[in-house]
Formats: structure tokens, C-alpha cells, sequence
């Protein structure tokens, strides 16, 4: 298991260097991360009915979104497309080990380049967040990171059969906008979309951390998320492992 | 190792068709290809482009799931990639032989390399010392991938590939690329290393001079199917059966026209190309008969051999389609 932390470790300390050069590009994605929330929290924050809470509830989503941002269209689906993934296939360790390092190191560089952001909203909504409720969303942000990796890892995999893998992938985004939190908060939607949404996996991946931290949340529903969010992690890892060996079988039988 | 691979009509309408049904056509990559290879053995692995060389390259690596056959590399099959495999082998792309991020420094890259392969501090330094004095690492270690120019990378990428001292290489065009100076780094490194560490090592190169400095057997093949496996003089000998007699000869009336076949004249020069077996006779007569100023007889090159062994090996086709 040391020698997993350890790779990992190095595989993200070789990317937030390999990373370093293009932060202009990281800018762009942090954009692209922020856009939506900050629409719903320019419409939500004028509603009356929308609660106290809801710029601090977008601002907690902008920095999910910032620390959960997945882009392995980007960078796993590129290495099948490139055939560098053949070299990563001969490496002796783990095979999710590079595109979680990437992943890492991105969301790493995406937070430290968000921070002005980050401030700019807090100051100008008036954010507050008491220690519990952060405390709280702690664990459910970790979940939702790991969820929305495996989300976004498994519809890159897309790459092993099409060559439109950004098609399949911004599918899969225009769903975590829509029904996890960012077009509006999970309390606001009407029924039952309210409860489709909360079953899927969508707002654990966003707003369900962002509710904790918010402190939106009744300790049952806090519950109820976890468990959901337990769930869909499990899910979507058998998913990830599925599609990967498929995915391999295919690329090591019809050519690299 | 068979692809499938799909086909269709030109046109619009074949297009459309093709969205309902789609066709496919079987494309044997590599068939039949069977041989052993010893420990220690530099053998090269040689064929016209799209012959099967990386295809058989990749599943020896254990890149490729061949889709029928049985392939073991130590003891081992390849495309399960075990860890204890894949620490024995490596492979070494010309076209790509440092498969890491370019803003990582090549120190960067060997330190990975170590914990990747587990190398204690003490075997990695002795290791990067003695791959640093041969290839000449010292002055490029700290600067950028990005920065080196190919015969660097070349250099790096084959120190990299051997710092935790595989058993095995699989080297695909090492050379390619690279002028005179660094193919002949290259091939000399190549060489010291599997005469020091017992490495075996498959390669595959259009040069010549990398098959003619390291490898002493050959294996040829075409269409996915070897055509040729042994000695590289005997390659010669299958596919080339002649060989060149220069001579200089003192009287400018001499007409050596009836002691082969005339590839070329220049004054009282001459080239000739007589029968393998007939060339010690003909030689024989030849300075029995003129006053020779100089005469020597060669080989022809292995380019030659090559060349002539890729048309005998399409007519053949030709004729078998």
C-alpha cells in the first residue's frame, strides 16, 4: 500500500510540474468550472424565496466544482487517442495511478489559480460558513471527488471505441449542471425532479457537499446523502473497473 | 493477430448504408510467426513497412492480446503485464523514446524511474553513473525534456528504459532519425550492454548498419510470416548468391567480359558480378590471365541483400495472388 501512496505522490508531483507550463490553459477551465454556478448564483440570489444561504451555497459549489473537476477527456482519452497509454500499460504499477495523478495535480493548480475567484464571490455575497457544517462536507467533498473522477474517468474510457469522446463527456457535464446543484440548488427544484436528483448521482458530485458546508441540511438528509453517495461510489468504481477492462481488451486485440 | 477492420464503398449513399450496416474485413497483421530467441541473443527483426514487426514487437511486449497463438517472453505471457514482467523488459521506441512530460527535467524522469522500478539509492547512482559515462548524460540531466534535441532524447530515453537493468529489450528503429555521430553512440551502446549485462535484445531498424554492427541473426519477415530466420551471412548467401569482384588491371585492351556480369567500367576498373560459389575460380583466372594493378573481392552490402530479398519476396506474392 506505501508503495501506491508513494507512486501516486509522484505521479502528482510530476504532473503539477508537467501541469506548471500551461496555466493559461487552467485558466480557461476554471472558467469553464465557474460559469455555471455563478449564473445560478446571479438568478438565486435575487429570489427572494431562495434562502440566506444561497450565496454562500454557491460559493461553497464554485470551490466543489474547482476541487472536483474532472478532465479526462483532456488528458486519459488523449494518451488512447496518441497511443502513449501503450508506454503506461508497460509501467509496473497500477494503471489508474496516471490519470488519478493527472487528476490530482489539475485540481491542485485549479484551486491555488481559483483563489482569487474564490475571494471575490465570498466578499461580494457576504459568505459565512460555521466550522461544523465545513467540518461536515469535508468527507462528502472527498466522496464527491472521487465520485465525479470515476464518472468522468469511466465516460473518457468512450475513447477505447469513438473518437467524439468530448461529445460523450460534456453529456455527462451538462447533467452535473442540470442535476447536481449548479442550475439550481437540489431544495429549489420542483418534484419530482427533486428527488430524481437526489437519487442520482449527480449532487453528490456537487451540491450535496455544498449544502453540508452551507449548513442547508438536516442531519437526516445529511444521512441520506452519505449513503447515497456511498452507494454511487461503489457503483460507479465496478463501472470504472468494467469499462476499463473492456476498454484494454479492445485496444491490446484490435491495435495500439 | 488478426484486426478487423471496417470497410466501405466511396460515396454518399455507401456512407449511409454504412451507418446501418456496416462491413468489416479481416486484416491478419501477423500468422504463423513462430521462433525462439536465447537468452543473450542480439537478434534483428527485419521486413518492408507494414510487414508485422511492431505488431509482433508490441505483443512480445505485452502491448497486444494476439487474437490466436502462444507467446512466452521469460517464462511469461506478455499481456498479462505482471509487475515482475514488466520490470524485466523494455521497450524503446525511436520515434518516441522518452514517453514522459516534456517540463520534467531528465533527472526528474530517472528519479521516477526509480521508484517505479524500486531501485535502492545506492544501485540508482552506481546505475545513473555508469549510463551517464557511457551515453554521455551529464551535461543534459538537469534540463528539460522538451529542450533536447532527438539524438538527446534518444540517449536519455535508452538510459531511462535501462537504469533498473531489464533482461530484455525490445527496440523499435532506435536510430531513426538521429545522424551518423549519435546512430553510431547509439548502436555501440546497444552492443556494450548486452555484452555486459547478457541482455537479450530485438530489434527492428530499415538501417543497415544497426543490422549489420549488433546483429548476427536475422530474422526476415513479410506479410506477417517469417521468410527468413538464421545467420546474417546466410541471409546473404538465399538472397544474394553473388558476389563483387573490383579489379584494376594494367593493359588498357584487357576485356574481362567474359568473367561476369559487367556492373561497372571506368578506364581499367572494373566491377563484376560473378556466382557466389564460382568466385574463388573466377578470381583465380582472372589474375592468371591479366596483369592486376588491384583486386578485391566483397561482399554485397546488406542493403543490396535486403533490397533484393523485399523483390523476390513481392514476386513471389505476385505470383502466388
Amino acid at each position: 500500500m506505501s508503495r501506491i501512496l508513494r507512486l501516486v505522490r509522484l505521479e502528482i508531483w510530476r504532473q503539477v510540474i508537467a501541469w506548471s507550463g500551461a496555466w493559461w490553459f487552467l485558466v480557461t477551465l476554471i472558467i469553464g468550472q465557474a460559469v455555471a454556478p455563478l449564473l445560478g448564483l446571479f438568478v438565486w440570489f435575487h429570489v427572494p424565496g431562495a434562502g440566506a444561504q444561497v450565496g454562500s451555497y454557491y460559493l461553497a459549489v464554485i470551490c466543489v466544482a474547482l476541487m472536483t473537476a474532472s478532465f479526462e477527456n483532456h488528458t486519459f482519452a488523449q494518451s488512447i487517442y496518441s497511443g502513449d497509454i501503450a508506454a503506461a500499460l508497460l509501467r509496473p504499477q497500477p494503471p489508474v495511478i496516471g490519470p488519478l495523478g493527472e487528476n490530482l495535480a489539475i485540481r491542485l493548480w485549479m484551486l491555488l489559480l481559483g483563489i482569487p475567484l474564490i475571494t471575490l464571490v465570498g466578499v461580494s455575497v457576504g459568505a459565512s460558513f460555521s466550522p461544523l457544517a465545513i467540518l461536515a462536507a469535508v468527507p462528502a467533498l472527498t466522496v464527491a471527488a472521487a465520485l465525479r473522477f470515476l464518472f468522468v474517468w469511466t465516460l473518457a474510457m468512450a475513447a477505447f471505441w469513438t473518437e467524439r469522446v468530448h461529445a460523450v463527456v460534456a453529456f455527462g457535464g451538462v447533467l452535473i449542471i442540470l442535476l447536481g446543484g449548479s442550475a439550481a440548488p437540489n431544495a429549489l427544484l420542483p418534484d419530482p425532479l427533486r428527488t430524481i436528483a437526489q437519487i442520482l448521482p449527480f449532487r453528490s458530485m456537487l451540491g450535496f457537499p455544498a449544502e453540508l458546508a452551507a449548513g442547508t441540511l438536516a442531519p437526516a438528509d445529511a444521512a441520506a446523502g452519505y449513503a447515497i453517495s456511498a452507494f454511487w461510489t461503489a457503483a460507479l468504481g465496478c463501472c470504472a473497473v468494467g469499462t476499463w477492462r473492456l476498454g484494454i481488451r479492445r485496444y491490446t486485440t484490435v491495435g495500439a | 493477430m488478426t484486426y478487423r477492420v471496417p470497410v466501405r464503398d466511396t460515396g454518399l449513399m455507401a456512407a449511409a448504408r454504412a451507418l446501418v450496416r456496416r462491413q468489416y474485413r479481416d486484416v491478419h497483421a501477423v500468422q504463423n510467426v513462430t521462433f525462439q530467441i536465447a537468452t543473450g541473443q542480439v537478434v534483428g527483426f527485419l521486413g518492408r513497412n507494414g510487414a508485422g514487426k511492431t505488431t509482433t514487437m508490441k505483443i512480445l511486449a505485452g502491448i497486444l492480446h494476439p487474437t490466436s497463438g502462444r507467446v512466452r517472453v521469460l517464462g511469461q505471457v506478455p499481456w498479462r503485464r505482471h509487475n515482475h514482467y514488466l520490470r524485466e523488459i523494455a521497450l524503446i521506441r525511436g520515434s518516441q523514446p522518452i514517453g514522459d512530460a516534456p517540463e520534467l527535467t531528465v533527472l526528474d524522469s530517472f528519479r521516477y524511474q526509480q521508484v517505479l522500478y524500486d531501485i535502492a539509492e545506492s544501485q540508482f547512482k552506481h546505475n545513473l553513473a555508469e549510463l551517464s559515462a557511457l551515453l554521455d548524460l551529464d551535461s543534459i540531466l538537469q534540463r528539460q525534456v522538451r529542450a533536447l534535441s532527438l539524438g538527446e532524447r534518444m540517449r536519455a530515453g535508452l538510459a531511462l528504459a535501462l537504469v533498473y537493468r531489464p533482461k530484455i529489450l525490445f527496440l523499435d528503429e532506435p536510430t531513426i532519425g538521429l545522424d551518423i555521430s549519435a546512430a553510431k553512440v547509439v548502436r555501440t551502446f546497444i552492443a556494450e550492454y548486452s555484452a555486459q549485462t547478457g541482455a537479450t535484445v530485438l530489434l527492428t531498424s530499415h538501417s543497415m548498419a544497426d543490422v549489420e554492427s549488433l546483429c548476427a541473426r536475422l530474422i526476415l519477415v513479410d506479410d506477417g510470416a517469417i521468410a527468413f530466420d538464421g545467420p546474417r551471412d546466410e541471409l546473404r548467401s538465399i538472397f544474394a548468391p553473388t558476389k563483387l569482384i573490383r579489379v584494376t588491371v594494367a593493359d588498357d585492351d584487357a576485356d574481362l567480359a567474359g568473367c561476369g556480369d559487367i556492373l561497372q567500367r571506368d578506364g581499367n576498373q572494373w566491377l563484376l558480378r560473378v556466382d557466389r560459389d564460382a568466385a574463388p575460380a573466377i578470381t583465380a583466372r582472372i589474375l592468371s590471365r591479366f596483369a592486376v594493378a588491384d583486386l578485391s573481392v566483397e561482399e554485397p552490402s546488406l542493403e543490396n541483400v535486403m533490397d533484393q530479398a523485399y523483390q523476390r519476396l513481392r514476386r513471389t506474392k505476385d505470383v502466388t495472388s
